[in-house]
């Protein structure tokens, strides 16, 4: 039977992909390297579900290390999902992370699946990319112009991906993923940051004016554009995955308030250096191409990411 | 939880590529040239090198 293999699975996105996977009857194959940058019970947690699953198979390893053409071996979809995400610690010291686990590893990936030859290779990219752009909505053909390491970094492999299908014939489809939120989001990102300061009671830190947008998109938005990406599309391209849900910050913890019953306490502090003002994506290739649905709007999402961060805190 | 036998058969040591072999009660990977024992903890294959036993 044919294995679709999740990179970074016991990441966010990742355990949520592997788990549609596994309910749409694929095996899954999983590999992560558990690495440090937010605890590892969490992403423990993130597997619970997985690890019951017959069908699913984990592997710990470390891309830039491991010998991938094991991993590769049986499988027809590689998501990769795998990288060093967050945008604000790229900098200094903390950058070789980035270039490591988002260039390097995409590299080997990319050199195994030369040999391999899977079906697809989806590879998770970022809004990022984009950098500060007054083309709004983002088209794909907007100047990729990254103002963070960060966004560097995923734009390099995300070229690495067009330049594998163009030499080699490797038929990878990149996804920009605009602000994904949703269960299980990282505890270093904006939304699971608020939430957590509302239900411990402590006020919420806003960097900057609090005006700054983002189009948020939930999780199974994501999921589902990278299920879509097994067979549509056109390899060698790259596709903006926006949840159309386009808010302030500031109106962002207004309905927070709403969802959890009670005002917080706001406090403005200094924008941070690689921190995007906008993002709103133009989706129309997406919408034509995979066939691609935005499902859910972002009270529901914010609620659903409530509830979660609520029960796994256990208040 | 299952780990398909196959992928156990071709996991190689991360630190030379070379072959490893299954211990007998299937507690982790020995690379003989390396001297170093990849444990599996848990039914997941650690094939970390800064996690295996020197032997």
């Amino acid at each position: 039977m044919d294995t679709q293999l999740v990179t970074g699975v016991a990441g966010f996105i990742g355990s949520h992909l592997a788990e549609r996977l596994v309910a749409e009857g694929h095996a899954v194959r999983g590999v992560d390297c558990f690495t440090d940058y937010y605890p590892r019970a969490d992403k423990e947690a993130n597997l619970e579900g997985l690890r019951r699953e017959p069908r699913f198979e984990l592997v710990e390893a470390d891309l830039c290390e491991t010998d991938v053409a094991a991993l590769l071996r049986g499988v027809s979809t590689v998501f990769h999902q795998a990288a060093q995400a967050g945008v604000r610690r790229s900098w200094g010291k903390d950058f070789l992370s980035y270039a490591r686990n988002n260039i390097v590893a995409t590299q080997r990936v990319l050199e195994g699946c030369k040999d391999a030859r899977p079906a697809r290779v989806v590879y998770a990219s970022s809004s990022s990319v984009y950098g500060d752009s007054d083309d709004m909505p983002l088209r794909e053909s907007s100047l990729p112009r990254p103002i963070s390491p960060y966004g560097v970094t995923k734009l390099a492999a995300e070229h690495l991906c067009r330049l594998y299908t163009v030499n080699y014939g490797v038929p990878t489809i990149s996804l920009r993923y605009f602000t994904v939120y949703g269960p299980r989001q990282r505890p270093d990102m904006a939304f699971h940051i608020f939430i957590r300061a509302m239900l411990e009671g402590r006020p919420l830190e806003i960097y900057g004016d609090g005006s700054q947008t983002r189009d948020f998109t939930f999780v199974s938005d994501a999921v589902d554009a990278n299920v879509r990406a097994m067979t549509r599309g056109t390899p060698g391209e790259v596709y903006n995955i926006g949840g159309g849900t386009r808010t302030s910050l500031l109106s962002a913890i207004d309905l927070l308030e709403e969802i959890g019953g009670a005002r917080v306490k706001r406090e403005m502090k200094d924008a941070q250096k690689g921190d995007v003002r906008h993002t709103l994506a133009d989706v129309t290739r997406a919408e034509r191409d995979l066939g691609y649905v935005r499902r859910v709007a972002l009270k529901e999402g914010l609620t659903r990411e409530y509830l979660w961060l609520k029960e796994r805190l256990g208040k | 939880m299952a780990i398909d036998r196959e992928l156990l058969e071709i996991l190689r040591c991360p630190q030379c590529k070379g072959g490893i072999r299954l211990t007998p009660n299937e507690d982790g990977f020995i690379c003989e040239k390396c001297r170093l024992k990849y444990p599996i903890r848990d039914g997941i294959p650690v094939m970390l090198i800064d996690q295996a036993e020197k032997i």
